[in-house]
């Protein structure tokens, strides 16, 4: 059983004079009358009369007394079982990066939300709880409709390390949950921006204070043989010390005994960045930190090791010496390119008519053309392939879906396998002398090299999305700092920006890690601190806990219970009389 | 006046009053009044034939020799009449000591003076114990008479033994009972050449105090009643209590009675000057 209003409870008070009158009528003095029906028809009392005329002043009593109860119970809203009222609170709460901003007093943004949401609960006495993080991807935190307890203890280990986004999405998402009527509460570290349209029953809790920050905006390290380079940003917001120290702390690499450790001193002039480059020797993971300031977590970064994965490339037999000779001078000039097939996976380049991955060459009559040449366009093997200039000779066309033609003439196609064709006879043409031919052929380099399985990219900064490439047919799993889920292949995968940084593994069901990537705390928008502030705009619309809503929803059934007390009252004391 | 039966006040009234005796032939023993029924008075009632077994010493010769039937005499009796006393002995008659004491005082009254006038006074008391006594022995009764029975009038008189005929009859009684009161008035004068209603009202029910809640309970049921006793309420039991008093006067006059109210509150000497002037009439018996 619960009640609405609680207050209504007090009309039980109307016992205690009914009660009291009942009993002060007992003891009244009689008054001896010779002939009471002069007086009106007489009710007969407990002295005499039949017995159920006895106790009709008893019956009466708890008659009216039931009345009074259920009076009281309806004016309380008292609800029983599942009927009992819910309350349903939609909490949201901001899982940008600055919410792990320290106020002047030490306490995170994020920790004055879990208190006012904790207030907010209590305030409105909430029976359910739906608590919602906002992020370039959207989800629940607790809920739907969790109990306040758990809702709570979910916010407690929630924590804000996401990308700079637009809240509004999951604020409409929370509306939807909420239901019609009812409020949502927003908890973030910054008023709206002038403009924005909040939804009407979100009500919009800034907790933030604008700090100075200095922060990491940009780490990267490229690994060459076993020299490690590291190139930083640091960027300052707001005015701030003029220089900050930056500690880098290198592990031990594979052939290294000990690690290395250095400060740098970055000057930081004005408002604007300054760019640190660094090598290391047979480095490991390089730590990087800056002093802790309002904002400790965009100041930290771990460098993992990230070796080049050159390609493996290898020239089929049977190629022409024309085309040997263009494609030898290409790879000799491409980076990370490696013409041994040791690695697992080799890129094919070979005649025309062959298996290969890559065919060069033609067969059949030739035609040479100089254009004009029409191309698919935002296909990735064209890019910036120029072929003004180009005489192009072509034989047969090749087979596949046409990329560049020339008249009815397919100059490049690609199967659906992904093999390519480039139908050109070097010797009547001069495209292996001029840009397009590298251009071409890099791109063709570059589509290999991303078809390779694993992280299209191994160092991310927060909102970047997570692209990999996948076997298709084969399960993985991908480890990362808020847990483990699974992914099936598919091919190129772009998965949603992860919510928080860390490192990330992907792994294969039958095999062991196949490849890693370190997600970098590091945002510019959310280290700017400047412009967070503490605002309270309340919702638009009144909420469902008026008074209002309540009434309609309202238990009838004390009314029922009152009415057939009064009845029952009236029907005893009438016929008594 | 006393709260108590006042004998002194009963003895000093009764040597000068009369009972107001009714002009119609009086039913009771062979006395010096004329009697409605046949006896051997020298006074003719009427004629009738002879039947066997008749006095021959009646026989109207004269009659006897103008029709050649035999015819004969028959003459009134001089009886004696008898007064009857009927004392409603419920609980109402004891609403209040005065009120207790007026109704013995009337009931002892109406015996004494019937006595010296002559007339038998026989007394009949509703109480719990019903009892009759006549002559000497109603003093005695009336002493020790209790007003607590707890049904009204009507339905104690089920208990006495059926009225006789007698000259006179007084009920003295609050009259305050719901019943039939033409029935009740039939049954009362039946038997009786005169009939007097002597009814004794308390001062609360002529005309009741009001003020605050009151818990009213009936002497005689029990029955309570919470009412709270404002001018409204007060002056709808008098429109009760007076339209009870029409019904009874109409009652007691279609028996060929009359309705005589004595309140409690007047002394016995006021009433009979009074109220009571149509029983009790000047001019006394020694």
């Amino acid at each position: 059983m619960s009640f609405g209003f609680p207050w209504g409870l007090l009309a039980l008070g109307a016992l205690v004079p009914l009660v009291a009158a009942y009993f002060l009528r007992r003891r009244q003095k009689p008054v001896v009358v010779s002939a009471l029906f002069l007086w009106r028809t007489p009710r007969p009392r407990a002295e005499a009369g039949p017995r159920w005329e006895r106790f009709t002043r008893e019956a009466s009593l708890l008659l009216e007394g039931l009345a009074v109860i259920a009076a009281a119970l309806y004016l309380a809203d008292v609800r029983l079982g599942e009927t009992a009222r819910t309350k349903h609170l939609v909490l949201v709460v901001d899982g940008s990066l600055s919410m792990s901003a320290r106020g002047p007093d030490g306490v995170t943004v994020l920790e004055q939300a879990r208190r006012e949401a904790a207030k907010r609960v209590e305030d409105e006495a909430a029976t359910r709880v739906t608590v919602l993080a906002t992020g370039l991807t959207p989800r629940v935190v607790a809920g739907p409709e969790a109990e306040p307890s758990r809702a709570l203890a979910a916010l407690e280990t929630f924590e804000a390390r996401g990308a700079d986004h637009d809240p509004i999405p999951t604020l409409l998402w929370a509306q939807e949950l909420a239901s019609t009527g009812k409020h949502v509460a927003f908890f973030t570290d910054a008023a709206p921006v002038e403009g924005l349209v909040i939804p009407a029953p979100v009500r919009w809790t800034a907790l933030g204070a604008a700090r100075d920050n200095v922060a990491l905006i940009s780490a990267q390290r490229k690994d060459d043989g076993g020299t490690a380079t590291v190139t930083l940003r640091v960027a300052r917001f707001g005015p701030g010390p003029e220089s900050v120290a930056v500690r880098l702390r290198a592990l031990p690499g594979p052939d290294a005994k000990q690690g290395t450790e250095r400060v740098e001193k970055v000057s930081l002039q004005g408002e604007g960045t300054a760019t640190l480059r660094l090598t290391f020797q047979n480095a490991g993971d390089i730590e990087v930190s800056l002093p802790d300031d309002a904002l400790p977590e965009d100041g930290h970064a771990r460098l993992a090791v990230a070796p080049t994965r050159p390609l493996a490339v290898s020239l089929a037999q049977g190629m022409g010496s024309l085309e040997r000779d263009a494609l030898e001078r290409f790879l000799g000039a491409s980076p990370e390119v490696a013409r041994d097939g040791a690695s697992g996976e080799v890129l094919l380049i070979g005649p025309r008519g062959t298996d290969a991955k890559v065919t060069v060459g033609a067969s059949g009559k030739s035609r040479t053309f100089v254009g004009p040449f029409f191309s698919e366009k935002g296909h990735p093997l064209l890019d910036d392939v120029q072929l003004a200039g180009v005489r192009w000779s072509a034989g047969e066309n090749p087979p596949g879906r046409p990329l560049v033609t020339a008249g009815d003439a397919v100059l490049v196609s690609e199967e659906d396998d992904g093999r390519v064709h480039l139908n050109v006879d070097l010797s009547r043409s001069n495209v292996q002398r001029v840009s397009a031919w590298p251009v071409l052929l890099g791109n063709v380099v570059r589509e290999a090299r991303r078809a390779r399985e694993g992280f299209v990219r191994r160092q991310l900064t927060l909102g970047e999305p997570l692209q990999l490439v996948t076997l298709p047919g084969k399960r993985y799993t991908l480890v990362g700092p808020g847990g483990s889920k699974p992914v099936f292949g598919a091919g190129a995968v772009s998965l949603p920006p992860p919510a928080a940084p860390g490192r990330y593994v992907l792994e294969r069901d039958d095999a062991d890690t196949v490849d890693s990537a370190e997600v970098l705390a590091l945002d510019a928008r959310e280290s700017d601190l400047r412009g967070r502030s503490n605002a309270d705009v309340p919702a638009k619309e009144s909420g469902e806990d008026e008074a209002r809503a309540n009434a309609s929803d309202r238990a009838r059934w004390p009314l029922v219970l009152l009415l057939l007390a009064l009845l029952g009252d009236f029907y005893v004391t009438r016929r008594a009389s | 006046m006393s709260e108590r039966l006042d004998e002194a006040a009963v003895g000093r009234l009764a040597p000068g009053l009369a009972l107001a005796l009714p002009r119609g032939p009086h039913r009771g023993r062979v006395g010096e009044v004329r009697a409605a029924s046949t006896g051997s008075s020298l006074e003719l009632h009427d004629f009738r034939a002879y039947q066997p077994g008749d006095d021959l010493r009646q026989l109207d010769w004269n009659a006897v020799a103008r029709t050649d039937e035999l015819i004969l005499r028959v003459r009134q009796d001089e009886v004696s009449p008898r007064v009857e006393v009927v004392v409603d002995g419920s609980r109402s008659m004891a609403l209040s000591a005065r009120k207790a004491a007026c109704a013995r005082e009337l009931a002892l009254l109406a015996c004494e003076v019937g006595a010296r006038q002559g007339l038998s006074p026989t007394l009949l008391a509703t109480g719990v114990r019903s009892e009759r006594v006549q002559g000497s022995a109603c003093r005695a009764a009336l002493r020790t008479l209790e007003f607590d029975a707890g049904d009204d009038l009507v339905t104690a008189l089920g208990r006495l033994p059926p009225p006789r005929a007698c000259g006179l009859r007084v009920v003295v009684s609050d009259f305050l009972f719901e019943a039939d009161l033409a029935a009740m008035a039939a049954r009362l004068s039946r038997g009786a050449a005169g009939f007097f209603l002597v009814q004794v009202l308390d001062a609360e029910d002529l005309s009741p105090s009001g003020g605050e809640g009151a818990r009213l309970v009936d002497s005689e049921s029990g029955a309570a009643l919470e009412e709270l006793l404002t001018e409204d309420v007060l002056a709808a039991y008098a429109r009760r209590f007076e339209e009870h008093q029409r019904l009874l006067r109409a009652a007691a006059l279609r028996s060929r009675g009359a309705l005589l109210t004595a309140p409690a509150t007047e002394s016995l000497d006021a009433l009979v000057r009074g109220a009571l002037r149509p029983l009790f009439v000047a001019g006394g018996h020694a």
